[in-house]
């Protein structure tokens, strides 16, 4: 670049801006710290923001889930017209769950701040995080309206002047089912704006800075042209993608249209089936933030978050379709549906940004255990496995690794001991990874017995039993995802009772392969052969290797 | 026999500290490392320094030594050909991993090899249960032949990784038993041995890890040992764990993976000795050399500690993209920023510094070695931090003139500022670095770092200390005597130590006082036998122990820490409130009503105190001359201001100092910002308070 604009010079902002994104990883490690729940502490489930006086993003923790790249600022948005600066004093704090104006479910709760340095409104800080319950249904897509899915809680202010509004947390804890947990992880977030809020005073001072104004000018415009400049390095063109997903009860047809033009970036989903009668309707913000995302890691993955690299990109899609929900659809599990966003956009600009997109991933699949631990404790936990990852040019998919939602593995040590299942296996499966010049990740084989001595009901919702990982660029797909139990194939949804001494099986699919086998070096398969990640029939079969020996 | 040796190989010097305890004397001496046998310069460097003070070999009490050996060894994967057993069924653990990602928007993810390759792995025919029981037995008939067919492939080590072995490690034992009688070559390590706790990824990772280094590390030790022994030396050697205990030479052979980091863990144990010595119990440990920078956090008087680190990480230092190690260790983070970090303009057209590093070859610009892109060295070269004349004392002519040149092409011009001005930025843009990964690391562990202290040392930290110590609003900077050789201090602070853990799941409403006390049993007797192997007298011996708690039903653990003072029966009677107390200082969040489980049992075994006393001098301090030498230009800021240059080893206690400052030593210079008022101590340590100019 040739230097910014304003007053502030390259080394001012790059310095200030380091300092701005300190402060959000600092909200979020206190909030991490403080929180009680597993999915905040463990899968990092939650985010923290720094904004302007004016609600625009300019600073984002590091460690945020994907999807809330996107709805920070729609939510700052509907904050700021139903209370107007004005209306702000020192010492509030404003909440929502709403999924139209947050993330796209209840469970999430977005927590924000106003700083004010003397009587003057700064900016704001926000942090969201995703509780452990809230009330209705339960977590699940069992619901047909949003009104099944528990408590929604409209924008307040759930703090005036440092006085918690106790009502506000009655009504919470009234409405969940574990509510210490819940407003202990509520508080953790009042908390950590409070520290994000003294930082951000601090870092005033330390600047003479009497408005972030300039600076979050500076880092959007910023931002906003390393991305355009990203964008000019996409063809342009117009790029069309459907593909066919597993929803409960039918396939779901998702389509989209991408138009890349010079330094912008329209994308609309045009063409994507209606809404249905299950928890897995997404609202257009978590479309909105997953396109983004996806948009990010195509243009620039490293550059830190804020409104600037964004604003490149718009994104549209028709009322009522999957995609843009309306009340009263249930949301409560909108990301079953919403991180298919990612390979339908990857899809679409493969040969635009061939240099860029990843094939598909197996995905995660998650098994929900309900039973009688040989304790004789109950036992509810989620099983949690991955498949490949999907490759890249040059660049193979690594074997089981999550995309595009993200956890950890529950190791079998500690599996085992919270269920007293054993699980007999735990392997990849040789050639599971789809055929490409480069290879996608391998997928896995689990086998658990159940040896609780007693019956064991499993619930599994697994998506690509029916349509595969997509390999990109002539690469060919992965397998497709099986259950069994007893070595007979099972129903991918719904539920199945373990008597004791059974099996379950799971086959995760390997990630999709990218550019045509016969390309791949003979070296790479020969090694992958040597390893086992690829059979000598595989490597005859899918690349034209003979191996010796 | 009054005289202790500490020795610490760091990648490019290797550091020697002399005490003579009946004269509270320190003599310190520095070399190049020798990398392709360390041993070499350990033995000529010792040799230089005991004729040089006329002390013979055999008048060495000990010899206590640190060495990043195993670290590197890993990083360059220099590590021995390794095969490893698992349950069958489990061969695969080590390519999967955690299944997870460690960053969100790279999708080109890069995770680290495991040391032993796929083809080198064996599954045998046995299975232990969670609950220690076993479902099906070892089949020895399989353990003979895996092993012997990877012997055929070239194995030198084994590791033998079963799962739940922290639960009953009984087929473990056989199998080693049988390798060791039947393949009496072979290195054998074994995961419940290691470090014992459950997971099975991190543990197996921990267990390869210390069969890769093994025989590496053995020979090096051995030819250490010979090496001393034939110039004379009869006292004990001893080596540095990373959880800052020392191991006697038997131990540290059979668990290299003990005496991973122990340099740095040195470092920060010499931080809490200075907090001891100048009453200050709150510290950040700030450690910054060539290519990277060490924060440790001392909490009254202890550094904190963890049971978890992760080497050789592949993506910027990114957590999650190395190999996860499980043992005892300083909970220190490391930051990819030191005097060789380059800069560049990165994705968001502004500068970036680190992590990528000019190493020592070329190194920064003004080595003039052919670097042509700048190094933080530079920047502190052209901000006049640094002497082109007295850089490493002299030694080594600094090139003003390329350090420009490189700042301009690389900074200055791409982002069209002046080149002091560049120069100032990079040197922030590290302060802020250092400076986010303390206050990260001290808010992840409830500690508040605006009431403590730092202690900065290494070649580049007292350069940057004062304005790292400034963004995080801490009021005092210790820059202590001899901040170049710290680690080598350390060293000689450091008792003999082992701990020891088990995992063991039970609620505490199903023990007694009686059972609670027989839990640590067998433990204590194993931490003990391995320090009176040392020659650790009984009665000597001091135990600590440690509970991994948590309420039934959650998924992570908190450690509490059982006092010394009383008896374990005792401690039992009070254990619901310890861990209260615990959580609510972890949390700071009420209770819950669920009953208490203990995860994972602890046990240390210490030896009497390694004491330096309350300090010692060194010897090139002096009481005679002026240690005002001249002085030059350096920037703070804006603009560059007339700054008054000492010799440090000249200045004497209570002597007194305002910044603008420059105070040089051999190997590193402390930056004094305007308005910072410096003072001696009696032990020569400079204690710097924060002004409010600026």
């Amino acid at each position: 670049m040739s230097g910014t604009e304003g007053n502030l010079d390259a080394i001012s902002l790059g310095i200030m801006w380091d300092r701005l994104i300190s402060i959000t990883d600092e909200i979020v490690s206190t909030l991490v710290r403080t929180s009680f729940s597993t999915i905040v502490r463990e899968a990092y489930d939650l985010t923290a923001v720094v904004t302007d006086a004016e609600g625009h993003l300019l600073a984002q923790g590091r460690w945020s889930a994907p999807p809330f790249i996107g709805t920070a600022p729609l939510t700052m948005a509907h904050t700021m017209a139903k209370f107007p600066p004005e209306s702000l004093k020192p010492g509030d704090v404003l909440a929502t769950n709403d999924p139209w104006m947050g993330t796209g479910h209840m469970y999430d709760i977005t927590v924000m701040r106003p700083v004010f340095r003397g009587e003057t409104l700064v900016g704001y800080t926000m942090s969201i995080t995703h509780l452990p319950d809230i009330g209705g249904a339960g977590f699940g897509t069992t619901a047909t309206e949003i009104y099944h899915e528990g408590l929604r809680l409209p924008l307040c202010k759930l703090v005036r002047e440092g006085q918690v509004d106790e009502f506000l947390l009655e009504l919470i804890a009234a409405n969940v089912r574990v509510p210490e947990q819940v407003i202990g992880d509520v508080m953790a977030n009042v908390a950590c704006n409070e520290v994000g809020g003294r930082q951000v005073l601090e870092f005033m001072e330390e600047y003479n800075l009497d408005s972030l104004a300039e600076l979050s000018g500076a880092i959007r415009s910023q931002s906003e042209r390393m991305t355009r400049e990203a964008i000019l390095e996409i063809r342009d063109g117009t790029y069309r993608n459907k593909i066919r997903i597993e929803g409960i009860d039918d396939a779901i047809t998702l389509a989209c249209c991408v138009e890349v033009d010079g330094d912008n970036v329209r994308i609309n989903m045009d063409g994507t089936d209606p809404v249905v009668r299950r928890g897995i309707n997404v609202p257009f913000c978590y479309t909105n933030a997953m396109a983004l995302y996806s948009m990010k890691c195509l243009t620039v993955p490293s550059l830190p978050n804020n409104e600037g690299s964004t604003k490149p990109v718009q994104v549209s899609a028709p009322k009522g379709c999957i995609l843009n929900a309306q009340p009263p659809s249930p949301t409560g599990g909108r990301h079953i549906i919403g991180h298919f966003v990612s390979p339908l956009i990857f899809g679409a600009l493969a040969e635009a940004a061939p240099e860029r997109v990843q094939a598909d991933t197996g995905m995660i699949d998650l098994v929900n255990f309900v039973g009688t631990h040989k304790n004789g404790r109950g036992v509810s936990t989620i099983y949690f496995c991955a498949g490949g990852f999907g490759a890249l040019r040059n660049h193979d998919g690594p074997p089981t690794v999550p995309g595009p939602s993200n956890m950890a593995v529950v190791p079998t040590e500690v599996w085992e001991g919270v269920t007293s299942t054993l699980v007999e296996k735990r392997a990849l499966l040789p050639d599971s990874g789809g055929a490409g010049e480069a290879r996608g990740g391998l997928g896995q084989e689990i086998i658990i017995r159940n040896d609780s001595g007693h019956p064991m009901t499993i619930f599994s919702m697994a998506n690509r039993s029916e349509f595969p990982p997509v390999g990109l660029l002539g690469g060919e797909n992965g397998p497709l995802r099986q259950h069994r139990v007893n070595d007979e194939v099972i129903h991918p949804k719904g539920q199945q009772v373990l008597a004791p001494g059974d099996r379950v099986t799971l086959r995760e699919p390997g990630g999709g392969g990218f550019g045509a086998a016969q390309d791949r070096p003979r070296e790479k398969v020969l090694a992958d052969v040597e390893n086992g990640f690829v059979t000598a029939e595989g490597a005859l079969r899918d690349y034209g290797v003979k191996v010796e020996g | 026999m009054s005289y202790r040796l500490g020795v610490d190989i760091g990648g490019t010097f290797t550091d020697f500290a002399l005490f003579n305890a009946a004269r509270n004397e320190m003599f310190i001496h520095k070399q190049l490392t020798t990398s392709d046998d360390p041993s070499r310069a350990v033995l000529e460097g010792s040799t230089y320094l005991l004729a040089r003070k006329g002390v013979a070999m055999a008048e060495l009490e000990s010899i206590s030594h640190g060495t990043t050996l195993v670290t590197n060894a890993v990083i360059e994967r220099r590590g021995a050909r390794t095969g490893m057993l698992t349950t069958e069924g489990f061969r695969d653990v080590l390519d999967m991993a955690r299944e997870t990602r460690y960053d969100l928007f790279d999708l080109r993810l890069k995770f680290p090899a495991p040391l032993v390759p796929r083809n080198l792995r064996r599954e045998v025919a046995e299975r232990v249960k969670f609950d220690g029981t076993v479902d099906r037995e070892l089949d020895l008939d399989a353990v003979r032949s895996a092993i012997s067919e990877l012997v055929d492939l070239g194995i030198e080590a084994l590791a033998i990784c079963f799962l739940h072995s922290y639960a009953n490690p009984a087929h473990e034992k056989a199998a080693r038993e049988l390798a060791e009688r039947e393949f009496p070559d072979l290195y054998i390590s074994t995961s419940a041995d290691i470090f014992s706790n459950m997971r099975e990824y991190e543990r197996w990772t921990t267990a390869t890890v210390n069969a890769y280094t093994q025989p590496l590390f053995d020979r090096y030790l051995q030819r250490l040992t010979d090496g001393l022994a034939a110039d004379g030396f009869t006292g004990r050697l001893l080596v540095m764990t990373s959880s800052g205990g020392m191991l006697a030479p038997e131990a540290a052979r059979r668990y290299p993976v003990r005496a991973l980091e122990s340099g740095p863990a040195a470092g920060a144990l010499m931080s809490a000795f200075h907090g001891r010595a100048l009453k200050i119990p709150n510290l950040l440990s700030f450690d910054m050399g060539g290519t990277t920078a060490k924060g440790a956090l001392v909490n009254d008087y202890q550094p904190l500690k963890q049971y978890d680190m992760e080497i050789a990480r592949l993506h910027d230092f990114k957590r999650g993209s190395g190999l996860p190690v499980k043992v005892p260790v300083i909970d220190m983070v490391e930051i990819g920023s030191g005097g060789g970090s380059l800069a560049e303009v990165d994705e968001r057209g502004l500068i970036r510094v680190g992590p990528r590093s000019a190493g020592a070859d070329p190194g920064p610009a003004c080595y003039g070695k052919g670097g042509k892109a700048a190094a933080l060295t530079d920047a502190n070269l052209v901000l006049g931090y640094l002497d082109a004349e007295f850089f490493l004392g002299g030694d080594m002519k600094l090139d003003v003139a390329a350090a420009r040149a490189a700042i301009k092409s690389s900074v200055a011009t791409p982002l069209s500022v002046t080149v002091e001005r560049a120069a100032w930025g990079m040197y922030e843009i590290i302060n802020e670095d250092v400076a986010r990964a303390f206050r990260i690391h001290a808010s992840e562990r409830g500690f508040d770092y605006r009431s403590a202290s730092m202690v900065a040392f290494g070649g580049s930290g007292p350069v940057q200390a004062m304005a790292v110590a400034r963004k995080l609003k801490i009021p005092r900077v210790v820059f202590p005597a001899g901040a170049g050789v710290m680690s080598a201090f350390g060293l000689l602070a450091s008792p003999l130590a082992f701990e020891l853990a088990r995992s063991e799941l039970c609620t505490v409403a199903a023990l007694d006082a009686k059972s609670f006390a027989t839990g640590f049993r067998t433990m204590e007797e194993e931490a003990s036998y391995l320090l009176r192997e040392a020659g650790v007298e009984t009665a000597d011996i001091r135990l600590r122990h440690r509970l991994d708690m948590r309420y039934q039903g959650q998924g992570y653990e908190i450690e509490v820490a059982l006092p010394d003072s009383s008896s374990l029966a005792e401690i039992f009677k009070d254990l619901p409130k310890l861990f209260l107390k615990t959580y609510a200082s972890t949390f700071s969040s009420s209770s819950l009503d669920e009953p208490l489980e203990i995860v994972t049992w602890k046990v240390e075994a210490l030896g009497p105190e390694a004491s330096l006393s309350d300090g010692f001098s060194l010897e090139s301090a002096s009481d005679s001359g002026n240690a005002l030498k001249g002085s030059r230009q350096a920037y703070f800021t804006d603009r560059y201001y007339d700054c008054p240059v000492y010799e440090r080893g000249l200045l004497t206690p209570d002597m007194e100092v305002i910044g603008p400052a420059l105070i040089e030593e051999r190997e590193s210079t402390c930056v004094i910002g305007p308005g910072d008022v410096v003072r001696v101590d009696a032990r020569r340590n400079l204690i710097v308070e924060l002004g409010d100019q600026q």
